[in-house]
């Protein structure tokens, strides 16, 4: 299982690129696609103060929609700070991109109020105190509508006006990540396909006559052999080859999310072993509840709340071959576990016939006395 | 107006310890690993990696409510050492199977690069048609250096 990765890149263009990875397993390969999604930090406007609107449209909805417009946000997580994290009290040159917008209408056709009517100010605070380390990262062009001086690039509309009508407003861009808002995600989308074939069986397709008909194949299916007709199911098969497409909103370009999405994993992934040798040093055991003394009942109670996931909803994430749960009867088998539901959905004890399910937390539960008449190796 | 803010579902509170872990204490070698202010991002990768370990009898993650930012990590070994020492060992190989992934996106960025496959692609993205640069937006001032450089801070402890 320690092999490397295995990576081609099929096409690549600033703002997308598509990619096979291939020798990792599923979760792996889901998680560099959520962290991509969700996880990298970029600029967009989160507070807008209106001076006059005589347009059609209320307030709220245009601020809405100054919300979801791209901002160049290169190098984010190191160019700008989360005002969270800043010492100012409200907003400040190291936390706080400040866009404005003017428009009137004076002509009697009507107009386009875009994206590019947008101008970058500089925050009132700026120079008051000297330029940090942050600011010093940034491009020019930084918090700036993407595609803004740049020709041939279409701007994206904000509203229409008339003769008469006017638009004036301040807005105040801020870092953030897509879990707060979906504004702040640089993906427009992430495609993400396995198994072309669905010879793993993990969807089955509706149809009406003919299955084959109805559903073509994609343009992914050639990266794989078809299915034999005679090919008899391999129920031991997981999936290998994974097929990305990463779509960005300009915010911040393929490349770069790619990488960063990689960087984000590996940072947590750290976090973690740091926390892992802070506990195991006994550094912060102040509100660590030491194992052994804590009862297992609640534990037992847990469990009942829900099955333990077995992350993808697609079944399969037994591990037949570590064969390691006791060669018995044992509990926590996966069989009579369906994943979405619950159950542990892992498997090592391969063919077990599995008592743990979520409906029966007290004869199955975590370390109650039938899980260990059932073979736990003790 | 009294709603939480919505950070607080991804950034540790002060003080606040990021992993619990619980020793089980009718099972032998096993622990429950409280992950917080983490989610199927981290629980999923784990637990697949911990499967793919010989020392490991079983692993497992939950994400006990939605609403909830932290997730459940179960680990039963076979004895040669602890649950928690598992999972440190399962981070460290996924962190150098994702440095690996790191050096062949890099090298496989820099020669499509060179073929000019990032110019040429303008057609269908439009927008990013006119400069080169790798991260497609502005004029980077410091370009693939810049992540390169600080890249390895929080790794460095
Ligand atoms: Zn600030």
């Amino acid at each position: 299982m320690n092999t490397d990765p295995i990576l081609r890149i099929r096409e690549y263009q600033r703002d997308r690129v598509n990619f096979v990875l291939e020798n990792v397993d599923l979760a792996f390969a889901n998680s560099l696609r959520r962290v991509m999604m969700a996880d990298l930090p970029t600029v967009a406007i989160d507070l807008v103060e209106i001076e006059a609107n005589t347009t059609v449209l209320p307030d709220e909805f245009i601020a809405h929609r100054l919300g979801m417009i791209p901002l160049v946000s290169t190098n984010c997580d190191v160019a700008m700070r989360y005002t969270r994290d800043c010492n100012c009290l409200e907003n400040c040159a190291f936390c706080s991109i400040i866009l404005s917008l003017h428009v009137t209408c004076n002509d009697s056709v009507t107009m386009d109020v875009t994206s590019h009517h947008l101008e970058l100010q500089p925050h009132p605070d700026q120079g008051i105190e000297e330029a940090g380390e942050e600011q010093v990262k940034r491009v020019e062009s930084f918090g700036s509508p993407i595609g803004k001086n740049e020709a041939g690039v279409d701007p994206i509309l904000i509203c229409k006006i008339r003769k008469g009508q006017e638009l004036k407003l301040r807005c105040i861009a801020k870092k953030g990540i897509a879990k707060e808002h979906a504004k702040w995600s640089p993906c427009s989308a992430v495609a993400f396909e396995y198994d072309p074939h669905n010879k793993l069986r993990h969807t089955s397709y509706w149809f009406e006559t003919d299955e084959k008909a109805e559903w073509p194949l994609g343009e992914n299916a050639r990266e794989e052999e078809p299915t034999r007709e005679d090919e008899p199911f391999d129920f031991n098969a997981k999936p290998n080859k994974f097929y990305f497409d990463v779509e960005t909103d300009g915010s911040l370009g393929a490349q770069e999310v790619v990488m960063k999405g990689i960087a984000e994993l590996q940072k947590k992934l750290a976090s973690l072993v740091w926390a892992l040798r802070k506990v195991r040093s006994g550094e912060n055991d102040m509100d660590m509840p030491s194992g052994g003394d804590q009862p297992s009942g609640d534990q037992a109670t847990a469990a009942s709340n829900g099955g333990w996931g077995s992350g993808s909803d697609s079944a399969g994430w037994g591990n037949p071959t570590s064969g390691g749960g006791g060669g018995s009867t044992g509990a926590w088998g996966g069989g009579a576990s369906p994943s979405r539901s619950g159950g542990w959905g892992s498997n090592p004890g391969a063919g077990n016939p599995g008592i743990w399910s979520s409906s029966s937390p007290a004869a199955g539960g975590w370390g109650s006395p039938s899980a260990q008449a059932n073979g736990w190796n003790v | 107006m009294n709603a939480p803010n919505r950070y607080e579902l991804y950034v540790l509170d002060e003080g606040e310890a990021p992993v619990e872990v619980n020793e089980d204490t009718k099972i032998p070698n096993a622990a429950t690993i409280k992950i917080l202010k983490q989610d199927h991002t981290l629980g999923n990768m784990l637990r697949g990696q911990l499967l793919s370990m010989p020392q490991v009898l079983f692993a497992g993650y939950k994400v006990p409510h939605p609403l909830h930012p932290h997730f459940l990590l179960k680990i039963q070994t076979d004895g040669t050492s602890p649950p928690d020492v598992v999972l440190s060992e399962a981070c460290n190989q996924l962190i150098g199977t994702l440095s690996s992934l790191e050096s062949q996106f890099k090298r496989e960025f820099s020669f499509k690069e060179v073929d000019g496959g990032a110019g040429a692609g303008g057609a269908a993205g439009g927008a990013f048609a006119t400069s080169d640069d790798p991260y497609g937006t502005g004029t980077s001032t410091s370009g693939a250096g810049a992540w390169g450089n600080n890249r390895d801070d929080y790794l460095d402890f």
